[in-house]
């Protein structure tokens, strides 16, 4: 049914460190399907960020084989790269990363501008984007009249904006409060409930990850261990707790009562 | 959002940083200008000074070989004239009194007019520019053919006009009354024979007006500017001198540099209009040859040893050293020049090394305050030529934002910078006038060009640095 829109092979980066080869990921096999949230967790040093700067072309790994949709992005020349990242990739970043001197809407316009679409287009655009993050007012706010929440929104209305194959986060909840944190998960789910986006997400927010599809725990640059995660559950229909039938809509089981995500408490 | 409404939004983004930016980028084009308006202005300054004093050489020259077979004679030395003016009381009329009033017989010498009186001794003579005294024209009728070597006699009567005034003077304590002739213009008459007109310098030749007196030429004068103005009367109008109307030929300029006031007309009307027929004042002797000048002097000096007799040796070697003075002067005009020049380019090449170094340190910096922007953009997809382009732009718009500052300023300022960065032009204040330095519609374009240029060229090596960033560094970067 769904199509693999990344495999990785035998993939390895080492970091060169003066003469010394610090390895930071080695023979790393992965494969993520089109529509799934995966979020990787691991400790600090582990080589989360790294694979994930791998998967986003802005690395590139020592060894081993990137496919993006098929293609082999690992020997990609940087003239190539760049326009991956802008049409298939969309970054959430830890610290928003938005222009502070461009309002939420140039923001947003930002990936768009070396696609070629015209101005009104990139305008209509981005409006519609803020609004399905739920910011529609504030086009023309810039970063320092909004909270960190709405900035990490407006970032993700900016990843969105290509309709990228995939959004990669990076501790996109590193930086929040509770409150924050669960609207940022709520979003990215829902995102990839409804919209289908494939989201691989980097965090150490245990919470956080249980909320996602399936859970990657990376060791010294290696998966060690897969587990599913809370979307699993609704996706399949099935309530964690008892088991009984589920739709993808429901907060909570409708037979058991109880909440199928990590609840607002649990945050 | 365009690269360009970013790149102005950063550059406002720091205001006070880019103002001192500007101003100082500013600055130094404003210097970048004024320098070339400066060396513009001296060389044109050079150029007068050596086209004036060349023109001096010129003529200096020319006339030691214009006057090289010329000898003058006259009665008087040169501070001579005593006596020279009408008994005081007859107020306003002809310099030299009317031989009538005197027993009008033979030779006039010195003294025998009005001598020992006050009045006579400040008339023509001091204030009225060496005039000389009155002679018999008979009496040197003869000395063509007398003496030989002489290829032509030029008689000349020159009288001033003007008005007496009356001032009391205090001598030692005690008050004189003494009269004075304010000179009007002066009268000269010159023989007008096809001979001398033609062969001869007897008439100026700077004509600015009209034509020049012809020869046979009767109750026709020609002014001088300073003439012209006094009587105010132009080419064609009849003047009236000392109640007789003459018809204006033509004007002309002196080459000495304080115009002249004397007017020419022909010997005859000039000894009639100044009730002086058959005198003149003093002759010029033409010798056949320059060879023969010394021996015709001599001949002349025995014949009438009453006559001061200068020929053109003496006028030669004043003549001479003169020339050299203006040919030096001319020599270290041109060094100065040059050296001017050779200032100016050491000076561009400062403040275009020091332009450029301002704009890289500014963009370096830049660069590097905005690491994590820029790596940024690239991971959301900006390829590295448009981050590269992104960069240029603002130095290259913060460089044209400075040079509009810096016309601003050369336009006010250019003057006073290149007086103070250049070595001025020696002899300028004697021969050109000073140099001083105005921005041309070029040297605007040209400013602005320059900005353009080195914004591109100071902004070139931070801009690939910042294409080079790595997004994975930039992101750690904090």
């Amino acid at each position: 049914m769904s199509k693999p829109v990344l495999q990785l092979e035998n993939l390895s980066k080492t970091y060169t460190l003066g003469k010394r080869g610090v390895p930071a990921l080695t023979n790393l096999n992965l494969t993520v399907n089109a529509g799934e949230f995966v979020s990787i967790m691991g400790p600090s040093g582990s080589g989360k960020t790294t694979l994930l700067n791998v998967i986003g072309c802005i690395d590139k790994p020592t060894n081993g084989k990137l496919l993006l949709d098929g293609v082999d992005a690992s020997e990609l020349p940087e003239n190539q790269l760049y326009k991956i990242r802008r049409d298939k990739m969309g970054f959430v970043f830890q610290t928003f990363n938005l222009l502070p001197y461009l309002n939420a809407r140039e923001n947003v316009e930002l990936p768009m501008e070396g696609q070629g679409k015209s101005k009104v287009e990139q305008k209509k655009r981005a409006s519609e984007l803020l609004a399905l993050v739920g910011l529609s007012g504030r086009e023309e706010h810039r970063p320092q009249r909004l909270s960190a929440g709405e900035q990490q929104r407006v970032a993700v209305a900016r990843a969105l904006a290509n309709d990228p194959a995939i959004i990669l986060a990076d501790e996109p909840t590193g930086n929040l409060d509770s409150q924050n944190k669960q609207g940022i998960i709520k979003l990215l789910a829902n995102l990839n409930l409804m919209q289908r986006t494939t989201i691989i997400m980097v965090t150490h927010d245990a919470q956080a990850a249980r909320n996602t599809e399936r859970m990657l725990l990376l060791k010294d640059g290696k998966i060690v261990k897969e587990l599913p995660g809370l979307l699993a559950n609704k996706k399949n229909h099935t309530c964690p707790h008892c088991g009984s039938r589920i739709n993808t809509t429901d907060d909570k089981c409708p037979t058991c009562k109880k909440a199928i995500f990590a609840t607002d408490e649990l945050f | 959002m365009g690269i360009t409404s970013r790149a102005v939004r950063n550059i406002s983004r720091r205001k006070m940083r880019a103002l001192l930016v500007i101003i100082a980028l500013g600055f130094a084009l404003s210097i970048m200008i004024s320098i070339p308006a400066g060396v513009l202005a001296n060389q044109k300054t050079a150029n007068t000074v050596a086209s004036s004093l060349s023109n001096i050489i010129n003529q200096t020259g020319a006339t030691i070989n214009q006057t090289l077979t010329q000898i003058d004679c006259s009665l008087a030395s040169s501070n001579s004239g005593f006596g020279f003016t009408p008994p005081s009381g007859t107020s306003g009329s002809s310099g030299f009194g009317p031989p009538s009033g005197t027993s009008g017989s033979s030779g006039f010498t010195p003294g025998q007019f009005g001598g020992g009186t006050v009045g006579g001794q400040f008339g023509g003579g001091a204030f009225g520019g060496g005039q000389a005294s009155p002679m018999n024209e008979s009496l040197y009728n003869d000395i063509n053919t007398t003496i030989s070597g002489i290829a032509s006699v030029e008689p000349i009567l020159q009288a001033s006009e003007g008005n007496n005034v009356t001032r009391n003077l205090d001598f030692n304590g005690y008050t004189r009354t003494i009269t004075t002739l304010d000179v009007t213009y002066v009268i000269e008459g010159v023989p007008l024979t096809a001979d001398l007109v033609d062969n001869y310098p007897i008439l100026p030749t700077n004509i600015t007006a009209g034509s020049n007196l012809q020869a046979g030429d009767s109750g026709d004068v020609l002014l001088s500017e300073n003439n012209s103005a006094y009587f105010g009367a132009g080419v064609g109008d009849s003047v009236s001198i000392l109640g007789q109307s003459f018809t204006v030929v033509g004007i002309y300029s002196s080459s000495s540099v304080s115009e002249t006031q004397t007017l020419y007309m022909s010997l005859s009307d000039a000894q009639a209009v100044t009730n002086n027929t058959g005198y003149i004042t003093s002759f010029v002797v033409f010798a056949q040859n320059s060879g023969d000048v010394s021996s015709v002097a001599s001949a002349i000096s025995a014949q009438h040893p009453e006559l001061t007799v200068t020929t053109a040796q003496t006028r030669e070697s004043t003549l001479s050293t003169e020339q050299s003075t203006y040919t030096a002067a001319l020599a270290s005009a041109n060094a100065s020049n040059s050296k001017t020049n050779s200032t100016a380019i050491e000076e561009i090449v400062v403040v275009v090394l020091a332009t450029s170094l301002i704009v890289l340190f500014v963009m370096l910096y830049t660069v590097k305050e905005r690491t994590k922007e820029i790596g940024t953009l690239k991971a959301i997809g900006f390829s590295n030529s448009t981050v590269m382009g992104q960069f240029m732009l603002e130095g290259i718009l913060l460089s044209v934002m400075a040079g509009i500052v810096g016309i601003a300023i050369g336009s006010i300022a250019a003057p006073t910078i290149s007086s103070l960065l250049l070595p001025s032009v020696s002899g300028t204040t004697r021969f050109g006038g000073l140099a001083v330095a105005s921005l041309t519609p070029e040297l605007v374009l040209l400013g602005f060009g320059v900005a353009i240029l080195l914004g591109t060229l100071g902004s070139l090596y931070p801009a690939w640095r910042a294409a080079k960033i790595r997004p994975a560094e930039a992101m750690r970067y904090e």
